[in-house]
């Protein structure tokens, strides 16, 4: 993790997931949880860096996916450790079960759920509103509008879990998550309570008659909690008055809040009151409706569903998405906002894209960059081998950074964290009752196999689906900033140890009788190990497995230099490398009708040695160049 | 002051926002930012928003931007209209001729944009043994230089120094310097 602090006095630059990693930690939690992904990521290596700075013997663990991280940080409550669990907003998807199940407990130290939301979305297959899931579960949110607020809120949220004995749930947006503000620091916490699991089936195990219980004692608390959020939280729930009479209202939670509120400061607009809600479930109903009340129209921005709109009982003057006001998917960007307001108060929308602009962008063909596997990346060596082995194959594949292995016309289908293996044996299934002879080769990343590819596995073993599977061992989970995962064994505390989780053992334990490990950067390898593969699994009739090695180039180990240079002569122009391999440093020029080397980005990997048919790309030898 | 930081995933363009932020908050001012991290920093278009000041949002409006900082020419230009009227981009430039597109010249006139572009590419193959990690702290120095900012050469070197690793340190001095010097002599 990079070294991000410059303190002034009790004061620092956070981003806002070191801001939240600061509030955990000062609040005195003892086990803090996670699984990596954006833009929720860089929160739990900050609880680990501020824990050990400022001496807390708190555990700080990745669990192998959010479900385990989840449970381990909600039984840790069951004792009356405050606790938390952190992840991104689809990482709630995978930890559903125990959320539901959970929010009906009557818990003991204070649980925090912190959940990452991706309006946009920049980094994730969904953008949904963990606050819908809040509402669902029926416990309470806190809606951050800043970094500072949202560390404010991590004390708050451990406070109101312990008060009510609920799951309180933090959502940071991925702009609190990644906005960087100076912060104020303090000091942890004395925790006043004791650590001890206290026997009592009828607090501890979900049976359904608990359930009859619980459940009306939920709603109570519920209750109670919003009548808290009408009156004592005047710091996260408050109006902005107009200074003239107003002729519009506006209810905004979240980074919302902040956008339209700069927006209005720079129009000058005295005419305009904003209802800032900090605890949009459950909702403070009075307050808004009175608020709703006082103005002629009243609009609701919030991100990314309406959840607060949905809370009010008439919409008739609420202008929000029910009515198409605001839009229905997306960002609110400044521009977006700026542009509701605009058509709302009848003045000039923010000047659009110029003209000009539009000119120069067509004319010298600017289009914006699509992300790409990074110079020298070892799936894209790895892509190629398995594309060209069995061009016919269809290939699944997984989240991480491999999904752009779609760059390389070598993925085909992605669901979701462990999907390519059990796409793997739906493919398989679909294509055996239909008598179809077609390979399936799916690619996942060792941590994503660690997360959710074994139980898919384990499945394909015992159904025998004879299909391949490519497991790209980079040894790191690379797309989130490089966490450390199982296959790698390292932990987060200074002085915690952890032991290495062995991928091949795995395989081999969950019953595939064919695993073989190559190195994912000898491309004439893996392409046999591929097809060998294939054939096993046929004759097997179960699926095999393969393991392409090689470190992630975000680790910058030492590796070989080997300089490369395409060759004019033997380039013929035909665009294979651009298609099937696609690395940065090796591009196309329209106008010469070859490929070149971009010095800017090529790292003298070598792969692309492999890879012209036309031997057009070959090594600069020391002498001639 | 508001700034906008544009390039391409991989460019170092994070590091650029911290010593803006090292420098604010030495000066008592607040300050607020927006960064990429995810899926898009694989080798993608990256922006960054930095707002000193007195401010809610971490982003910045488009047309609303003092200073636009490119680390790529394609990502300044796809970025211009972030720049209010009598803006500056300090800009990497990498085709000379694609900056002199009519269009583009008649925009940045309408706007009454200044340019301040250096060469980033050639500057570290010359100087710095083609190292193009040291791209941010270039772009650094050639904004000081330029003089648009309101920064001085001194608390921008300090912060950058600070905030070097050790074993980058005096290379880092190296370019900022490189930087500064290629857009102050030009004037």
């Amino acid at each position: 993790m990079t070294e991000v602090l410059c303190t002034v006095s009790t004061k620092a630059i956070l981003l806002g997931n070191e801001a939240i990693a600061r509030g955990i930690v000062e609040a005195g939690c003892l086990v803090a949880c996670a699984y990596p992904g954006t833009p929720s990521s860089e929160i739990l290596p900050a609880v680990a860096k501020f824990a050990d700075e400022m001496g807390s013997p708190m555990a700080v663990e990745w669990g192998v996916n959010e479900k385990v991280a989840f449970e381990m940080a909600a039984a840790a409550s069951f004792t009356g450790s405050r606790s938390c669990a952190v992840m991104k907003q689809v990482g709630l998807n995978v930890a559903a079960d125990p959320f539901m199940s959970s929010a009906l407990y009557d818990l003991k130290g204070g649980f925090l759920l912190v959940v990452a939301d991706d309006p946009g979305p920049h980094s994730s297959q969904t953008e949904q509103d963990s606050r819908h899931f809040a509402m669902f579960a029926k416990i309470p949110c806190f809606d951050p509008s800043s970094a500072s607020e949202a560390k404010e809120m991590v004390f708050d949220a451990f406070d109101l879990s312990e008060r009510f004995h609920v799951t309180a749930m933090l959502r940071p947006s991925v702009r609190v998550d990644h906005c960087r503000q100076d912060v104020e620091l303090g000091e942890i916490l004395p925790f006043k309570g004791e650590v001890k699991f206290e026997k009592d089936p009828s607090r501890w195990v979900c049976l359904p008659a608990k359930v009859r219980v619980n459940h009306p004692k939920l709603n109570a608390k519920l209750e109670e909690i919003r009548a808290a959020f009408e009156t004592e939280f005047r710091k996260y729930n408050y109006e902005v008055p107009a200074k003239k009479e107003s002729v519009l209202g506006i209810v905004a939670s979240g980074v919302s809040f902040s956008i339209v509120s700069d927006i209005l400061k720079s129009l000058g607009r005295e005419d305009v009151a904003v209802l800032k809600i900090g605890t949009p479930h459950p909702l403070p109903v009075k307050m808004v409706t009175d608020f709703i009340e006082k103005h002629p129209r009243v609009l609701f921005l919030e991100e990314t569903y309406p959840v607060m709109e949905m809370q009010i009982p008439d919409r008739t003057k609420i202008m929000g998405r029910w009515n198409g006001v605001v839009p229905g998917a997306g960002e609110l960007l400044p521009e977006v906002v700026a542009g509701i307001l605009a058509d709302i108060l009848g003045i000039e929308s923010p000047s659009g894209a110029d003209s000009m602009l539009k000119d120069t962008l067509e004319e010298l063909g600017i289009t914006p960059r699509k992300p790409m596997l990074c110079p020298g990346c070892p799936h894209r060596a790895s892509f190629f081998s398995i594309r060209q082995a069995l061009p016919n194959a269809v290939n699944p594949s997984d989240i991480g950074c491999y999904s752009l292995g779609v760059n390389q016309k070598a993925v085909d289908a992605i669901i979701d964290m462990g999907g390519s293996v059990t796409m793997g044996s739906g493919l398989t299934l679909a294509h055996k009752v239909a008598g179809i002879d077609r390979p399936v080769v799916s690619t996942i990343g060792d941590s994503t196999f660690f997360h959710m590819g074994i139980p898919g596995l384990v499945s394909a073993v015992y159904n025998r689906h004879p299909f391949v599977l490519a497991i790209l061992d980079n040894s790191t989970t690379a797309m989130t900033g490089g966490q450390a995962n199982p296959g790698v064994g390292e932990k987060l505390r200074k002085g915690d140890e952890g032991r290495k989780v062995d991928i091949e053992g795995v395989c081999r334990g969950c019953g595939v009788s064919h695993v073989r490990t190559v190195a994912a950067y000898d491309v004439a390898a893996g392409k046999e190990a591929i097809k060998e593969a294939w054939e096993s699994a046929k004759e097997k009739k179960e699926p095999a497995v393969v393991i392409f090695r090689h470190p992630c180039m975000l680790l910058r180990l030492q590796q070989p230099v080997i300089p490369v240079r395409v060759d004019p002569e033997k380039c013929i122009g035909c665009k294979f490398c651009i298609n099937f391999f696609n690395c940065p440093g090796l591009v196309f020029n329209e106008e010469s009708g070859k490929a070149y080397i971009d010095e800017r980005f090529c790292v003298s990997c070598g792969v692309c040695l492999s890879v012209c048919p036309h031997g057009a790309i070959v090594e600069v030898s020391e002498e001639g160049e | 002051m508001q700034y906008v930081i544009v390039g391409i995933g991989g460019q170092g363009i994070l590091f650029t926002s911290r010593i803006l932020g090292k420098i604010a908050v030495e000066r008592g001012e607040q300050v607020m930012g927006s960064e990429v991290h995810g899926m898009a920093q694989r080798g993608g278009s990256v922006i960054s928003h930095f707002k000193v000041g007195n401010y809610r949002s971490p982003l910045v409006m488009a047309g609303d931007a003092d200073i636009l900082l490119a680390f790529d020419q394609n990502e300044g230009i796809r970025n211009l209209h972030f720049l209010k009227k009598n803006g500056s981009m300090v800009v990497n430039v990498h085709s000379e001729d694609d900056m002199k597109n009519s269009s583009l010249t008649a925009f940045l006139k309408d706007r009454s944009i200044r340019v301040y572009s250096l060469a980033g590419y050639e500057l570290l193959k010359k100087h710095m043994g083609g190292n193009f990690l040291f791209l941010n702290v270039l772009l650094m120095g050639a904004m000081c230089g330029a003089n648009i900012s309101g920064l001085t050469f001194e608390e921008v070197s300090r912060a950058v120094k600070e905030l070097s690793p050790s074993k980058f340190e005096d290379a880092n001095m190296k370019v900022f310097r490189l930087g500064y010097d290629s857009i102050s002599s030009g004037q």
